[in-house]
């Protein structure tokens, strides 16, 4: 090669971007080239600049956590494997089976109906006509009520099935002259006889955030017909914890029992109830169940004044459903605290079989895993205090009202009225709006915690005084903006996540590291001195002094506190002034702490001297110590 | 990929949150790393990287691959190219840092704080402005050419690696390098001291 190498020539060579043949010919002619072997210098000393931010980054627990915690919902799994010649069969066969329905329909015109299926109870019409409904959108359905994923489906006995009386879903099994047969059947009737029961009258959702739990209940009004009924239940497709089931009648409650809850073999994520009814007729029940899936959280959005001396805060809480299920016209309370549970309920939900019973928890620890079982949950005191919520996600509905409940340990918030959440949908309510909450700026500079930057906080307590400390502040995150200009444009001033602040605590915002606020630390003087020397001549103790020069400056257009901690890893240690007009606070054992003050755009420079005594010299300030106080 | 990693996504995949904690701590730092220099800030950094893994957490059960450190970075990528894509359509100006510069004065101001003293302009200040010049010459590259650089330089992977997590040929992998090292050529500072 002739010619001088060109500057993408050498840093392809550099780079080992080229041909094998073409680095090979570029090495040959920089081994003779001083002029390119110079160019080529230059060019990696450029580079080296890139080496300026290798610097080794590492993650933070709190972004370790705060991501862990994101991912905290169960991961959802949809799978649909497609084969053309399954989606071809199924085809042919819903063809087949339309064409034979038709037939039957055409012969059936000509034949007289059974009095039987007229004789049907009134009750019954909403379970035929939920029937009709299969075809009916999802979204109508959501507007009727009708569960999307899981059913319920009551079955006639075989007994029952025989006599013509299928439609009727509550099946006397066997009721001869008014009297019930003391064996109950071993099975319901097959389960394309089942038909799907009214609609959900109502419906309750606690959310535990701390334990991905939710407990569902529900009412519904079952027709019952004298003698065995079977209900069936399915939660395919929802992470319903089957253990936690259970069906209780609301009235009747002497002539309606509960016999058994079986879970049928070969049959996947299904139960059923045996009920025992001695009457005919439409019976109120709820049945309860937990879930996981479902979860909320709180977030807010503080605004500061000009001044930075007071804040508008504004709280807000999502309620996400990841349940599988749709639930609506929920009434949704939302409780604050951890709960202790025995088992993952998205693990129990995901069992082939539901193997295990509801009583795996052991009796003493019933009210302590799942307190809110108990029916006395509503009994605790509630403190009479409302916030105003506003909007929801596509309904447009009137402003609601959060209620809010001490349970001890635990704190209840009960969202005025019904919300309906669809599955995989989330909703935002406003929880609370404080205004003129009054906060301070603080800056802190602790090079053990931040490093060598200055961080800003806003400080304020959640009391009364200001305008908040009516309930505890449930844990999230924080946004704090601040107003730009007179227009009302915010500028973003930093953000944070809080954890659970109780009703007359201070709490510290961290809003990140602050630009506009410097501290410069620097080691003017060093020395030891005050050696002493044991028998045998080898040190035994010393001093070190250091002379420290702090500068502080605030290139902001407001006044500012600033928090400076200095820590001498050790408890031994004594500290002096060249200024009268600078002072310290002890703030632990090893560390104290200095407060400036700083007016707009100005700097604070001072300086101190520490002496820390090390080994036998330790001894020696104790003692002065002890002398000082005793005088 | 070790057997521990997919054992840790099979974990996961069954719920377990420990498992997914520890895949966090194990690739957080290098994912971090990365994130920073592709998007050149600490914060932005940080939103992506709890996005990348948001993704891993939600397509955990996708992955049948061998590698999951290269399916991560895939991941990564994807989540800081596409970030970069909606920033070039909405400028985003942080204000959190000059809310009190309106006035146009900070930089007076700071300029005078740092020269005001009785002590020299440190070599901390200088290179602390070298490292904010690479840092916006790394930044005005185009999202792929960024990504093919930070791979293969700050990551030290192969640009067989690199190529796998683009997407793309180890060709197409060394042209976006050479054209991403020439452009870094005229724009890089000189830190041996030099007058350009």
């Amino acid at each position: 090669m002739k010619r001088h190498l060109t500057e993408r020539e050498l840093i392809e060579y550099r780079f080992k971007l080229a041909s094998d043949s073409r680095i090979e010919k570029a090495a040959e002619h920089l081994s003779r080239c001083g002029q390119c072997r110079k160019h080529l210098e230059k060019l990696v000393r450029r580079f080296a600049a890139l080496d300026l931010l290798r610097e080794e980054i590492t993650v933070s627990d709190d972004l370790v956590e705060r991501t862990v915690e994101q991912a905290s919902q169960p991961v959802q799994r949809r799978i649909i494997p497609f084969r053309k010649s399954a989606w071809l069969s199924a085809a042919a066969a819903v063809l087949v089976v339309g064409l034979l329905l038709l037939l039957a329909d055409n012969l059936s015109e000509k034949v007289t109906k059974k009095p039987e299926f007229a004789k049907e109870p009134t009750g019954i019409e909403g379970e035929i006509k939920f029937e009709k409904d299969t075809e009916i959108t999802r979204a109508e359905r959501l507007d009727k009520g009708v569960p999307a994923m899981k059913t319920f489906a009551m079955a006639p006995s075989k007994e029952e099935t025989r006599v013509g009386k299928a439609l009727g879903g509550a099946a006397t099994s066997g009721v001869t002259g008014g009297i019930i047969p003391e064996q109950p059947p071993f099975a319901p009737a097959s389960a394309i006889e089942l038909v799907t029961l009214p609609r959900r009258e109502n419906v309750q959702l606690t959310i535990y955030n701390s334990a991905d739990l939710t407990l569902v209940r529900e009412r519904r009004n079952l027709t019952l017909k004298k003698g065995w009924n079977w209900l069936q239940f399915m939660w395919a497709n929802t992470l319903i914890d089957p253990t936690s089931l259970t069906l209780e009648p609301l009235e009747q409650k002497d002539k309606v029992e509960i016999q058994q809850l079986v879970f049928p073999a070969r049959l996947r994520e299904l139960g059923r109830w045996l009920i025992r009814s001695e009457i005919s007729g439409q019976v109120p029940f709820e049945i309860t169940y937990f879930t996981s899936g479902l979860a909320w959280r709180a977030f807010y959005m503080g605004t500061l004044a000009k001044d930075e001396k007071t804040m508008r805060l504004e709280g807000y809480v999502r309620v996400d459903n990841g349940s599988g299920e749709d639930y609506e016209n929920a009434q949704t309370r939302l409780l604050v605290g951890t709960v202790h549970i025995l088992d993952q309920i998205a693990e129990l939900a995901k069992r082939q079989y539901p193997y295990g019973s509801p009583q795996v928890i052991a009796p003493g620890e019933v009210s302590a895993h799942y307190i809110i079982t108990d029916s006395s949950f509503m009994k605790y005191d509630t403190l009479n205090v409302s916030g105003i919520l506003s909007g929801d996600l596509y309904g447009g509905l009137s402003r609601k009202e959060i209620k809010k409940e001490g349970l001890s340990e635990y704190f209840l918030y009960t969202i005025e009225g019904t919300e309906t959440i669809p599955d995989k949908w989330g909703k935002r309510l406003l929880s609370f709006e404080a205004n003129d909450i009054a906060v301070k700026s603080l800056y802190k500079y602790d090079e053990e915690r931040w490093g060598t930057e200055t961080i800003r906080f806003v400080v304020f307590t959640n009391d009364e005084k200001h305008n908040l400390g009516q309930t505890p502040i449930p844990n999230g995150d924080v946004k704090i903006y601040s107003q730009a200009d007179d227009l009302g444009f915010l500028s973003y001033v930093g953000g944070t996540s809080i954890k659970y602040i109780p009703v007359n605590e201070e709490v510290e915002l961290n809003l990140s590291p602050a630009r506009l606020v410097t501290v410069k630390p620097k080691l003017m003087d060093f020395k030891t001195e005050n050696y002493l020397f044991d028998s045998k001549g080898n040190v035994s103790g010393w001093d070190e002094v250091q002379t420290w020069q702090i500068e502080a400056t605030n290139t902001r257009i407001l006044p500012i506190e600033v928090e400076i901690t200095r820590g001498f890893e050790t408890a031994y240690w004594q500290m002096k002034f060249g200024e009268k007009d600078i002072s310290y606070e002890k703030y632990d054992v090893t560390h104290a702490r200095f407060k400036l003050n700083l007016s707009p755009r100005s700097k604070k420079t001072f300086a101190y001297t520490v002496r820390t005594y090390y080994s036998e010299r330790e001894q020696s300030l104790r003692e002065s110590m002890t002398k000082e106080t005793a005088k | 990929m070790d057997n521990t990693d997919r054992s840790l996504i099979d974990a996961h995949c069954r719920g377990d949150r420990m498992a997914f904690a520890e895949l966090v701590r194990r690739y957080g730092g290098s994912v971090l790393g990365y994130l920073v220099r592709m998007s050149g800030s600490r914060e932005q950094a940080d939103d992506l990287f709890q996005e990348t893994f948001k993704r891993v957490h939600e397509k955990a059960y996708m992955f049948r691959g061998t590698q999951f450190k290269s399916w991560l970075f895939t991941i990564a990528t994807r989540v800081a190219i596409d970030s970069l894509r909606r920033r070039r359509r909405l400028r985003l100006v942080s204000l959190s840092q000059n809310v009190d510069c309106a006035d146009g004065t900070c930089e007076q101001l700071n300029t005078v704080a740092v020269t005001d003293g009785s002590c020299e302009p440190s070599a901390e200040v200088v290179m602390a402005e070298q490292k904010e010049q690479v840092r916006r010459a790394i930044e005005m590259l185009p999202a792929r050419q960024r990504a093919a650089l930070v791979l293969a330089y700050y990551q030290q992977l192969s640009y067989r690696e690199v190529a796998e997590m683009l997407g793309c040929s180890i060709g197409a992998v060394k042209t976006q390098m050479s054209r991403a090292l020439r452009t870094l050529a005229q724009r890089l500072p000189d830190i041996s001291g030099e007058v350009k």
